[in-house]
């Protein structure tokens, strides 16, 4: 069951009202997957986002290495866990590319939020201040993360 | 809150990673990063809190086998 609280554990929805909350859980079609079963692949077309309701994912950045010394390398496979609230295929609500990497399920019984991508964009055309609450949210979040690879080349990493 | 934290390993070519936290990392934390266990070195917010979320940056060594 999708509840109000469980969304507003979600980073993307920061500031919506409970009512706002109760427009956004309308479009979430709720998901359950196995343990290791793929639930995106890398370079496959995307038409959603997904919001880890219970259990665990884990992004598998292997192939996204984009130097030729990362390519080289021999060292650890870039894996990112994700856990409860959080969320991945953000970047195909807003510019409808390719998924940027493969994400595999980490736990028995992983219930996923599905919202597709129409209908999260009529949802935010219909109500602009939900519309602009979540791509201020969105917008924070990948200037979140443009700042993580920024500081991972300055640090030495590799990047991811 | 949640704490969102970049992590960047310092050295070679681990990129690191991005994971939500309930508790705040501190210095000489440990944590896994999928393939490895790493200390933490220096902890940074990097972005104002918004919501329930704090936004930090921690920098990491490798933590070698014995």
């Amino acid at each position: 069951m999708i509840t109000i609280d469980s969304l507003k554990r979600v980073e993307i929805l920061i500031g919506l009202t409970d009512e706002q909350l109760t427009r956004v859980a309308s479009i979430c079609q709720l998901q359950e997957y196995k343990a290791n079963e793929i639930i995106v692949k890398e370079r496959d077309p995307s038409s959603e986002m997904f919001i880890i309701h219970s259990g665990s994912a884990e992004v598998d950045l292997a192939s996204t290495r984009i130097t030729a010394e990362a390519l080289a390398a021999q060292g650890p496979r870039a894996i990112i866990s994700l856990g409860q609230g959080q969320l991945f295929g953000e970047m195909s609500l807003i510019d409808m590319g390719l998924r940027s990497a493969t994400v595999r399920c980490t736990a028995d019984g992983t219930e996923l939020l599905v919202i597709r991508r129409d209908d999260f964009i009529q949802l935010c055309e219909r109500d602009t201040d939900i519309g602009y609450k979540v791509m201020r949210n969105l917008a924070a979040d990948l200037s979140f993360k443009l700042r993580h690879r920024n500081l991972a080349w300055n640090t030495g990493g590799g990047g991811q | 809150m949640i704490y969102k934290v970049s992590f960047v390993v310092q050295g070679g070519t681990h990129p690191g990673g991005i994971q939500n936290l309930e508790e705040r990392p501190e210095v000489g934390d440990t944590l896994s990063l999928g393939s490895g266990d790493f200390e933490i070195l220096e902890v940074l917010e990097i972005i104002p809190p918004r919501g329930n979320f704090a936004y930090l940056h921690a920098t990491c060594r490798p933590i070698e086998e014995e």
